[in-house]
């Protein structure tokens, strides 16, 4: 589903700060399976991640997404390719204060100017799903951490993406919290959603659900363990 | 109610207040009620309006002189405050015959 | 289109609840915008209006008015200049007018002196319509010989005087009532007030106090051979010009004021370079100008991580900036309108009630005249372009920086 070759990631090219966060990464990540990154903080995780999701751009290789070449395209194509395909999940909830539950999680579609009853209801069923429908109202300052990370997942899905990504989802959540969160996880999957989640939590590379697991190290993948 | 429609319900009955103040504007300004008025000025001739009375220039704003403001003292620069947004009478540094 | 509008709409919201979210802040903003184009709408609206009366009302004024200089200053008009400015050829005729000032100790105020024409007729007769006050115990008869100048049914008599609606105010006087003046002399003249002007016509007549020439010149000891002025009315008006030259080449010590000056007097009146008008307008632009710059010196780092974050979600880079359009066309549409709104009633209901103690200055008597509500739609509309569009665009000017803001900051942003 998506196919990476050669990828490279050089940041502030051509001073004597530059870094490359990725050497040539070649990869291809099934439909329908859960990936997990995997490796130390700096290897590169998060670059992947946000190359895979259409966020930046490669500074060399090709991205495919579904055999479409996309590593070239505008950035409003690329815009519209991730707010169509992809659903973010990051380490902080990233929430938008002084706002309500339900106006958050109905963020990703306000460009897309669908008609507001509509929304709302699917907004709603998303709430209801993950059982915070109750905080619907309520501004984001007065959730939980856990109620927080719940209505950023309803955001991320709001759009009814077919490829979940995850940046360190379990960084700031406890033991019980981060079953919680691979159940879900697994309800993706059970859905037909394809998962990449970047994590150094055992927790999450260990669970069963997880069908592979790629190790990062020093922008380069490590051998392949299953 | 949705923000959006309630900034527009505002600004649209700010629109139609306005737009009622321009109505009032246009019919307070057709009606004939200074007939009078000039009239008055006609027969008694008058030259100026009466917008201010503390100082004789800005009472017969036309009628001022170039020494008008300085005629008490030399000192006596501005001290009525209509002087200070009002403008000498136009014309008033024109010669009516030529010099020359 | 419906989903351009529903876009729209969305983006709306979502601007209108993080104004919300700085209640204080963004309130406080809107009230100052208001105030400012309070101001200037207000100075605009009473600029223009004045101009635009003074423009109707003057336009029967005098025809050439002569005066006499003498070591820069008015002195009284020798009656026999007026045989040379008869003979000039074009002229219709002269009349002398006397007038000139009183100040009252007792109340502090100056009054113009007046006599008005001999046989003139103001107003309407009071039978007709009861718009002005008459005293209805004054239908005295005339006198015999000259005949008198008449305000509706009253006739001005020696010992009498027409008063304007200021002038009795400031003297709490009415009908039937005495005034005393103090002649040149020392002297108590007392009169009787025999009627008062309408208060219509206040604006022009507000500090007039009329009585006859013999009174004038027994009040200030002004020789018949003298008249303050003289009003010469030409027989075509296109030779006004000409008749002026000739007057002052005649009697090169008078300065002839022609109704066309007059006229563009009063439409320069308030002229921005006036001195409280620059004032006032320099505060108001430094204002909008430092508020301006604190929108356009940047975003602070919670709105930037704000816009990584929606930028992260999906928001495009042009979504963002039509965010930030309708957050200042929310705020500049809503202050321009309450400040335009408001300034229409301050000046045309209120009388301009804030402007009145600059206007009044150190006078006790203040004309109070209704405005006639005359609008400008042309100023209008720059005052828009000149309050809206630079801060609309002012808001949107620092967004494209944020444009550089990669939808990735979201993830690499760690904790807060």
């Amino acid at each position: 589903m998506i196919e990476l070759v050669n990828v490279r990631k050089i940041f502030n090219a051509g001073n004597p700060s530059e870094f490359s966060a990725l050497n040539s990464v070649s990869l291809n990540i099934g439909e329908n399976k859960i990936t997990v990154l995997t490796g130390p903080s700096g290897s590169g995780k998060t670059t992947l991640l946000s190359i895979i999701g259409c966020m930046s751009r490669p500074s060399a290789g090709r991205v495919k997404l579904s055999g479409r070449e996309i590593t070239s395209l505008p950035e409003r194509f690329l815009t519209d390719i991730r707010r169509k395909t992809f659903g973010f999940i990051f380490q902080q909830p990233n929430l938008i204060k002084g706002i309500s539950v339900l106006e958050n999680v109905m963020l990703p579609a306000y460009p897309l100017g669908e008609k507001r009853s509509h929304l709302k209801e699917k907004a709603m069923k998303g709430l209801d799903a993950l059982n915070i429908s109750g905080k619907a109202m309520a501004k984001v300052e007065w959730l939980s951490g856990g109620e927080a990370q719940r209505a950023a997942i309803v955001r991320a899905l709001i759009n009814d993406p077919s490829i979940i990504i995850a940046d360190e989802p379990t960084a700031h959540l406890d033991t019980k919290l981060s079953y919680r969160f691979m159940e879900i996880v697994e309800k993706f999957k059970t859905e037909g959603k394809t998962v990449i989640i970047t994590s150094h939590d055992p927790l999450v590379y260990q669970s069963a659900v997880v069908d592979r697991v790629i190790g990062l190290r020093d922008g380069k993948i490590e051998g392949k363990p299953s | 109610m949705r923000k959006s429609t309630l900034f527009f319900y505002s600004l649209a009955a700010e629109i139609i207040l306005l737009g009622m103040l321009l109505v009032h504007a246009s019919l307070s300004a057709s009606q004939p009620k200074w007939e009078e008025t000039a009239n008055l000025v006609k027969t008694l001739g008058l030259t100026d309006l009466c917008l201010f009375t503390e100082a004789r220039y800005t009472r017969h704003l036309s009628q001022a002189d170039l020494n008008t403001p300085f005629q008490d003292h030399p000192l006596s620069l501005e001290h009525f405050p209509s002087g200070s947004f009002t403008l000498p009478p136009e014309g008033i540094t024109k010669d009516h015959e030529r010099l020359d | 289109m419906r989903g351009w509008i529903e876009k729209q709409r969305y983006i709306l919201d979502f601007t209108l609840s993080s104004l919300l979210r700085r209640k204080v802040k963004n309130f406080g903003l809107l009230v100052l915008y208001a105030l400012i184009v309070f101001i200037l709408a207000s100075m605009m609206f009473f600029t223009y209006s004045i101009k635009k009366e003074a423009s109707l009302l003057l336009k029967d004024s005098p025809e050439i008015i002569v005066q006499k200089l003498m070591a820069g200053r008015h002195e009284l008009f020798p009656l026999r200049h007026i045989e040379t400015i008869k003979n000039i050829r074009g002229v219709a005729a002269v009349e002398p007018r006397l007038w000139g000032y009183y100040f009252d100790t007792h109340a502090g105020a100056n009054y113009t002196l007046l006599v008005p024409p001999a046989g003139g007729k103001i107003g309407k007769p009071a039978s007709k319509t009861a718009v002005v006050e008459t005293d209805p115990h004054d239908r005295a008869a005339e006198h015999a010989g000259q005949p008198l100048f008449r305000f509706n049914d009253v006739a001005l008599e020696p010992g009498t005087l027409i008063v304007g609606q200021g002038m009795a105010r400031a003297r709490h006087t009415d009908m039937g009532d005495f005034m005393p003046f103090r002649a040149f002399d020392g002297n108590i003249l007392s009169f009787r007030i025999a009627a008062i002007l309408s208060s219509e016509s206040e604006l022009v007549s507000s500090d007039l106090i009329l009585l006859t020439e013999g009174d004038f010149r027994k009040l200030f000891g002004i020789d018949n051979d003298y008249v303050t002025d003289v009003a010469v009315s030409v027989n075509n008006p296109r030779e006004i010009a000409t008749v002026t030259a000739k007057i002052s080449r005649l009697l090169p010590d008078s300065r002839p004021i022609i109704r066309d000056e007059i006229l563009r007097t009063y439409d320069s009146i308030f002229n921005w370079r006036g001195g409280m008008m620059i004032v006032i307008f320099s505060a108001a632009v430094l204002a909008f100008v430092i508020f301006a710059w604190d929108k356009a010196s940047g975003l602070s780092a919670g709105e930037r991580r704000e816009i990584g974050i929606l930028k992260a979600v999906g928001w495009e880079t042009s979504d963002v900036i039509q965010m930030k359009f309708w957050e200042g066309a929310a705020i500049s549409l809503t202050a321009f309108f309450s400040g335009v709104i408001l300034a229409y009633i301050h000046v045309f209901f209120t009388g301009s009630l804030i402007f009145e103690p600059a206007l009044k200055g150190w006078s006790n008597l203040y004309p109070h005249f209704e405005l006639t509500p005359f609008v400008s739609l042309e100023q209008l509309t720059t005052l828009f372009f000149l309050t809206v569009i630079p801060y609309t665009v002012a808001t949107i000017v620092p967004i494209w920086r944020a444009a550089t803001i990669d939808p990735d900051t979201a993830m690499r942003h760690s904790g807060e």
